[in-house]
């Protein structure tokens, strides 16, 4: 896409969700639902990064999703913060929680890195479910918003200025996420992606740039799930659950891997569409499923992913995301070993 | 304290035989094919109900035992051949995602059919007491699971040594395009191999409904420690995903003797020693999955 074209495009899609109050009641969908698509989209995003660009199985980033969450949440019950000091300490817990897991997921590629996120993600899962005395474990806890931090006034955040809020970082986000997957660093982690081998022999030290998109990575997750938290008040073990890990890579797909607009598209069609068929009928759980299978088996590209594809059919220069293409299909024919 | 350090270790050591099994399913499958099955727990959890439905028709617990993770096996063989044959060309995540939607897909459906609550399933009779081993007195069940599941495993260690076709299959996971080279058709070893890896799966299905509960869940629940058993003995290695299950078995009745609140996170720290010292597992081979 043209530099030109895609600045337009994004303009549109941002005045689009900044209208969001205006248009949401003419599309029948509660404001809330909409924050929940902006803020869901900073974690999917989080998953693009290790996964669409780097080609990381990262099955885990739920961890620090949730890590943001009880950040959020316990710092609200047990310290006196506000709004704004809440959500810093849950993105300092995700960043911990990154910093402690990365040495462990850092050392291994492939499926033996997911099985390694998998599992190792489920730590804070038991961890958050078994404390009952501190987390309230399967209860949960609730998470009612504090005042904003403004010298003179306590002032109440309510969901309007939830909904900018979370439309002003989702736009930081995407700003900060297109520039840096197109900088030299993200470069190089697609690089790492496309084949790791041949980036060492470059004389790239691989696993320090997996090192830093792994700590950029659970600290966008933390945002997200910090945000996630104040927005529907509450946090429970079931945000730390490999699941929840599962549905961000699910979104990232559906939009799109490797695309940086991709994330806001899975996570549009995944949260509202939990939200209408979750309504309609109780088995959402087994549309859920299908979908999964569906979009594995006949749309791996996701919707952003094919758009490129076709919008590469014109003659036009080449651009960033060129690479992009050969994720699904970089070694053809292999049986997947994960190398 | 101290007198039940013995019952809860022989707790450990069925518990570890459970994960034991499990994770060689899982090994077996992941180690031809790339592909972490997510659906695993399903497929006991299905083996489980199968059982459940047919002592509760009137058959006896020894055919259920037989024939439930047989008729798991025919499902696991259709999924296989449908939905996870055409992701082998891919990156190994794909198959991990669908997978991970037919357990989705599979636990809402039997909430449907068997209800959202657990249901009760309990041994035969004939396995009711307990023996008594001079020093200690075990629940006979307890006993039976642990033969039945050395015999699966030994059985399973002739079958992939002793004969030509655990030779081939042995041979594939090296190198599969070599072995379809030399005349053996892969696809047949591919179903073959993930229709055993569902067998142990269902064996351990049937005999956990016994002693560990039936629900929606319950296998599931044992696919977590299942993953963490794999990563302790080593990727690519049986042998590995063996003695890990017995170390997690017995660090997690411990732990729940002592301290029961840190009974899960106990196989973590594990796992977490034994990757700081050992960075490929107990057993895992250098240079095998990245």
């Amino acid at each position: 896409m043209k530099a030109r074209t895609e600045l337009i495009a994004s303009a549109a899609v941002v005045m689009v969700f900044a209208a969001g109050p205006v248009l949401s009641p003419l599309a029948h969908l509660d404001i809330s639902i909409v924050s929940e698509v902006l803020v869901t989209s900073i974690a999917v995003m989080s998953v693009n990064l290790l996964l669409g660009y780097t080609g990381l199985p990262a099955f885990g980033n739920a961890a620090y999703f949730g890590l943001g969450a009880y950040g959020v949440a316990l710092s609200v019950k047990y310290l006196d913060v506000n709004f704004i000091e809440s959500i810093l300490i849950g993105i300092a817990a995700a960043f911990l929680g990154g910093l402690i897991l990365a040495p462990f997921l850092l050392r291994r590629r492939g499926i033996y890195f997911g099985l390694l996120s998998i599992a190792f993600g489920q730590v804070f899962y038991f961890i958050a479910y078994r404390y009952t005395d501190v987390t309230g474990g399967e209860d949960g806890m609730n998470v009612p918003r504090p005042p904003l931090a403004l010298p003179s006034a306590h002032v109440a955040v309510n969901e309007l200025a939830m909904y900018y809020l979370a439309l002003v970082l989702f736009v930081v986000a995407v700003i900060m996420f297109r520039g840096l997957v197109r900088s030299p660093f993200g470069r190089t982690l697609i690089a790492i992606r496309q084949n790791e081998t041949r980036a060492r022999y470059l004389g790239l030290n691989t696993d320090r740039f997996i090192f830093v998109a792994l700590l950029i990575s659970a600290t966008m997750a933390g945002l997200s799930g910090a945000m996630f938290a104040l927005l529907i008040n509450f946090a429970d073990p079931l945000r730390l659950d490999w699941h929840q890990s599962g549905y961000f890579v699910l979104s990232m797909i559906l939009g799109g891997a490797g695309t940086v607009w991709g994330s806001l598209v899975g996570a549009f069609i995944y949260v509202i569409g939990h939200d209408i068929i979750s309504t309609i009928t109780q088995w959402w759980q087994i549309f859920l499923g299908a979908l999964f299978v569906a979009c594995v088996l006949f749309f791996p590209r996701g919707i952003l992913g094919t758009v490129d594809v076709l919008l590469r059919r014109s003659p036009q220069a080449f651009t960033d995301d060129d690479v992009d293409a050969a994720f699904e299909a970089h070694a053809p024919g292999e049986v997947g070993r994960g190398v | 304290m101290i007198e039940h350090i013995g019952p809860q270790l022989f707790n450990g050591l069925v518990l570890g035989a459970f994960y034991a099994i499990v994770a060689l399913g899982l090994s077996l499958i992941m180690n031809l094919t790339g592909t972490i099955n997510m659906a695993h727990g399903s497929f006991m959890t299905l083996a489980g109900y199968l059982a459940f439905t047919m002592v509760s028709r009137g058959t006896s617990f020894w055919f259920a035992l037989i024939a439930a993770p047989l008729i798991a096996v025919i499902v696991g063989v259709i999924v296989e051949r449908t939905l996870v044959r055409p992701l082998y060309k891919r990156e190994p995540f794909y198959s991990l995602l669908m997978t991970f939607g037919l357990s989705l897909m599979a636990e809402e459906i039997y909430r449907l059919i068997w209800g959202p609550n657990g249901v009760p399933f309990s041994p035969p009779h004939a396995l009711d007491g307990a023996a008594s081993l001079g020093f200690m007195v075990f629940p006979t069940f307890r006993i039976f699971i642990v033969v039945v599941l050395i015999v699966a495993i030994v059985a399973l260690a002739l079958f992939l040594t002793r004969t030509r076709f655990g030779l081939r299959l042995r041979a594939a996971v090296q190198d599969s395009e070599m072995i379809a080279a030399l005349g053996t058709n892969t696809q047949v070893l591919y179903a073959v191999n993930f229709g055993l890896g569902i067998f142990l799966a269902g064996i351990a299905g049937v005999l956990a409904a016994g002693m560990l509960g039936l629900s929606p869940t319950s296998g599931n629940n044992l696919l977590m420690p299942a993953f963490v058993t794999v990563i302790i003995g080593g990727m690519g290695s049986l042998f590995g995903s063996i003695v890990g299950g017995l170390l997690i078995g017995i660090a997690i009745s411990l732990t729940t003797l002592f301290i029961p609140a840190a009974s899960e996170v106990s196989m973590y720290i594990l796992m977490a020693v034994v990757l700081m010292v050992r960075p490929r597992g107990l057993f895992g081979e250098e240079g095998i999955f990245g």
